[in-house]
């Protein structure tokens, strides 16, 4: 996992690598690689389980990720 | 450059159009076959295509393996082997008219359509808001989402942060017009469900009235299913009724569009709770077929701490719940609220309404950690709410069974762990007691997962339900489920979102068609002329600021704080749309001008890397000389160039880059073309242009003129 913190509303990520948590699904294997922006961190806390709200650029979609998959690229704000 | 990737219909397209052009099938009728392929796969990439394309694509190409042409055998071959792995991504081209690689030029999908978990059409409906077409808007957005006025008022609006127009200056403000058609379409009446179709006699039982069991129960009655949603509360709306305070959304609002499902004939079961007012097996004895498990994250995350069971101590789900339902009473006069997220603030806000003194919010964290939204967590300043940060509770304190107060302890952010992340570390001797006479807890959501051990399905380590959320099944013949129950804590469009593609697992498995292995694509609802605008204009419009209600009356009252848009102010802002739904960002138009034409007049930063280079529509007229090189090889027709009356426009997606009056021919009287261009071919031709002497010739003009000069003699005219 990189070094990155709580992941925020607005914060580039890259889906890096697949995730170990038993919540990844196979087609998402397609978007590793792929870039995007934390769209809802998660709900009520920040809690490093739960799953995070991505949506990815170019016509990716968006997507609910695990955060072990994903790395801080920039910040939002 | 928006970078292309594959996509099969666009590939076997170009072998079949290649092995064509080289002539590499040679028997007669092979080509004839081929060449009917190449029209067929056209008709697919450019959305032309109809429900008979894919049998015909797979008709031609069985027989052009049967010709005697090795080539065109193969060819055939591989269209049915692709067929065979990747029909899905076919079907979806003929159905979606969006080709979700991008590859396929006039399929390219907006990038705000692609970002919205429920798939609405966004430059569409934003284009009719702009052309004043509200309730066309709004019964687009319809035919994907059942709850625009909703969405408008609380979507955390992924597709604003994918918006290209924020490459520009600041996204459009997609979530605010969806609010104000909606608005404007019901105070109309002039608000339809979409056409059903014909009844099927399937039954399906849907559990839970939150966001996503209602669109999925939306969605199943318009394929003609019979739909029941049970709910254990006493009204619909789930987590959007009881989770989400009145003044962000009021309840009129969940109720007008909840009416709209229930036109649909959807039948509601108040107060009914799975697995003990009903079971799975009662339910199948009354016939239905599936179910679809859709509860919210009602339950909440304990503090564990002592003291916490004191009556005082309330859990902030419960507390909105109770609020929502009506109840007013005060908890406290000073109240402390634990927690940092979206939950937090709405509770803290509620409890400013109800006329707590003193309403203080404490976060384990420091504020850039907050998970909450920063627009929210603004607005709760300004109401009165007090943030204390990076104070850990560890204590609730009470005398004579009331609450007196929170023993907490400061804390710092540690080094980043293995995680990366900073966890709050208390600091010694920093104990402290914080009066307050009720506290709030908001530190998390779950699911209840009462009533569902008896559907024996595999749940998570995070006590959320293992299914698929393509197809929502949950791994039982006939059960489906999706949204917080399987996500966890999720937001209201994603609930939406995965109601919707519970319906079309549901609808599937009823019909007993096969399942999709990928998301589903979108769909493109319309394709409309963009609205036409000068190029200043365009840059001028600036994302419009929502009014909101003063905080004064803020709070005292639980009156939506969001005022809504003016007409006049929503149409400004959807003309600020650049119509990605037709200009697809491939950036040739640039290239064009500026490498093959070496003029370099378009300076569209937006069709690059972000950040790249900065857009100004306005720079174009000042080197634009009108040749037309953009238009004629951008692939999509978004860039136009247009002779009206005695002018030649540019015009991408609606809005004119450059206008020149069009030079008449001062022989014939014929339009020559713009000055600039003139101009331009002078340059490059420049001996014709020396027998012209001066004057503004055409070709045969010219022709004419230098053979006279020549030979001393008038040429007869025509
Ligand atoms: S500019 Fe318009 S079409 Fe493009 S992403 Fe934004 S809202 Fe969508
Ligand atoms: S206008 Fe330019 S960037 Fe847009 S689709 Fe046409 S060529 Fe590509």
């Amino acid at each position: 996992m990189e070094q990155q913190g709580a992941l925020r509303q607005g914060d580039r990520v890259e889906i890096y690598r697949a995730s170990g948590d038993q919540r990844w699904e196979s087609y998402m294997a397609r978007y590793i690689g792929m870039k995007g922006v934390v769209t809802d961190p998660d709900v009520v806390i920040n809690d490093p389980d739960a799953l995070v709200e991505v949506t990815l650029e170019g016509t990716g979609g968006t997507h609910r990720f695990p955060q072990d998959c994903l790395r801080r690229l920039g910040t939002g704000s | 450059m928006a970078q292309e990737s594959t996509c099969p219909v666009r590939e076997i397209r170009q072998e079949v159009a290649s092995a064509l052009a080289q002539e590499s099938i040679k028997e007669p009728r092979a080509r004839m076959r081929a060449e009917k392929l190449l029209v067929l796969l056209e008709d697919i990439a450019q959305g032309r295509a109809g429900s008979e394309h894919l049998a015909d694509l797979k008709a031609v190409a069985r027989s052009l393996t049967e010709r005697q042409d090795a080539h065109g055998a193969d060819l055939g071959q591989r269209i049915l082997s692709l067929l065979e792995s990747q029909g899905e991504i076919f079907q979806s081209h003929i159905l979606t008219r969006n080709c979700a690689s991008g590859a396929c030029d006039m399929l390219a999908p907006a990038p705000c359509q692609m970002a919205c978990p429920s798939g609405i059409d966004v430059p569409s409906y934003v284009a009719l808001i702009g052309q004043g077409r509200y309730q066309e808007a709004v019964n687009l957005i319809r035919q994907d989402n059942p709850f625009p006025w909703v969405c408008g008022l609380v979507c955390t609006h992924p597709c604003e942060f994918v918006c290209v127009r924020g490459q520009v200056d600041s996204p459009v403000a997609i979530k605010e017009l969806k609010a104000f058609a909606a608005e404007k379409a019901l105070s109309e009446g002039r608000y339809l469900n979409p056409p059903k179709e014909p009844a099927t006699g399937h039954m399906v039982c849907v559990v839970g009235a939150g966001p996503a069991g209602l669109t999925a129960a939306y969605f199943l009655a318009l394929k003609g299913h019979k739909v029941t949603v049970i709910e254990a509360l006493p009204m619909a709306g789930g987590m959007m009724m009881v989770g989400i305070p009145r003044f962000r959304l009021p309840r009129e609002v969940i109720d007008r569009e909840v009416a709209f499902i229930e036109e649909l004939g959807v039948e509601f079961r108040f107060n009914t709770r799975l697995g003990v007012e009903v079971t799975l097996q009662s339910l199948r004895k009354e016939g239905f077929e599936a179910f679809f498990i859709a509860v919210g994250a009602h339950a909440s995350h304990r503090l564990a701490v002592p003291g916490e069971d004191l009556p005082q101590v309330l859990d902030a789900v419960r507390f909105l719940r109770d609020v929502a339902m009506g109840a007013r009473k005060r908890p406290g006069e000073r109240v402390l609220v634990v927690g940092g997220g979206n939950v937090a603030i709405d509770a803290a806000r509620t409890l400013v309404r109800l006329g707590c003194r003193e309403v203080t919010l404490l976060y384990r964290r420091s504020r850039s950690e907050m998970p909450a939204n920063v627009e929210e967590v603004r607005q709760a300043e300004e109401e009165g709410v007090r943030l204390v940060f990076l104070t850990i509770p560890v204590e609730v304190m009470g005398e004579k069974g009331r609450v007196v107060g929170l023993r907490c302890l400061r804390a710092r952010l540690s080094e980043p762990d293995a995680r990366g992340r900073r966890r709050p570390v208390p600091i010694e001797g920093s104990d402290h007691i914080m009066a307050a006479d009720a506290v709030v807890t908001a530190i998390g959501q779950r699911v209840l997962t009462e009533g569902l051990e008896h559907l024996d399905l595999r749940w998570s380590s995070w006590d959320t339900i293992v299914a698929d959320t393509i197809t929502a099944g949950a791994g039982r013949e006939g059960i489906f489920a999706g949204g917080d129950v399987v996500l966890g804590p999720a937001t209201v469009v994603e609930a939406i979102g995965a109601g919707k593609r519970a319906a079309e697992g549901i609808d599937r498995f009823l019909k007993g068609l096969p399942q999709p292995t990928m998301p589903a694509v979108p769909v493109r609802r319309a394709r409309l002329e963009p609205w036409e605008m000068a190029a200043s204009l365009k840059m001028d419009l600036k994302r419009c600021e929502m009014p909101l209600l003063g905080p004064e009356r803020r709070r005292i009252t639980f009156q939506q704080v969001e005022l809504g848009l003016g007409e006049e102010q929503a149409r400004r802002e959807a003309h600020r749309c650049l119509r990605c739904d037709i200009c697809k960002r491939c950036g040739r138009c640039v290239v064009v001008c500026r490498d093959r034409m070496e003029i370099d007049a378009l300076k569209l930063g937006y069709v690059g890397q972000p950040g790249e280079s900065p857009t100004d529509f306005r720079m174009t007229s000042e080197r634009c000389i009108l040749c037309g090189a953009c238009a004629a090889n951008c692939p999509t027709g978004a860039m136009q160039m247009e002779d009206r009356g005695e002018e030649r426009l540019l015009i991408l997606g609606g809005t004119i880059l450059q206008r020149e009056r069009l030079e008449r021919c001062q022989g014939c009287g014929d339009y020559l073309g713009p000055s600039r261009y003139l101009d331009f071919v002078r340059k490059r031709t420049s001996g014709l242009a020396q027998a012209f002497a001066g004057r503004l010739l055409c070709e045969k003009c010219a022709r004419r003129a230098t053979a006279e000069s020549k030979s001393g003699m008038s040429v007869p005219q025509g």
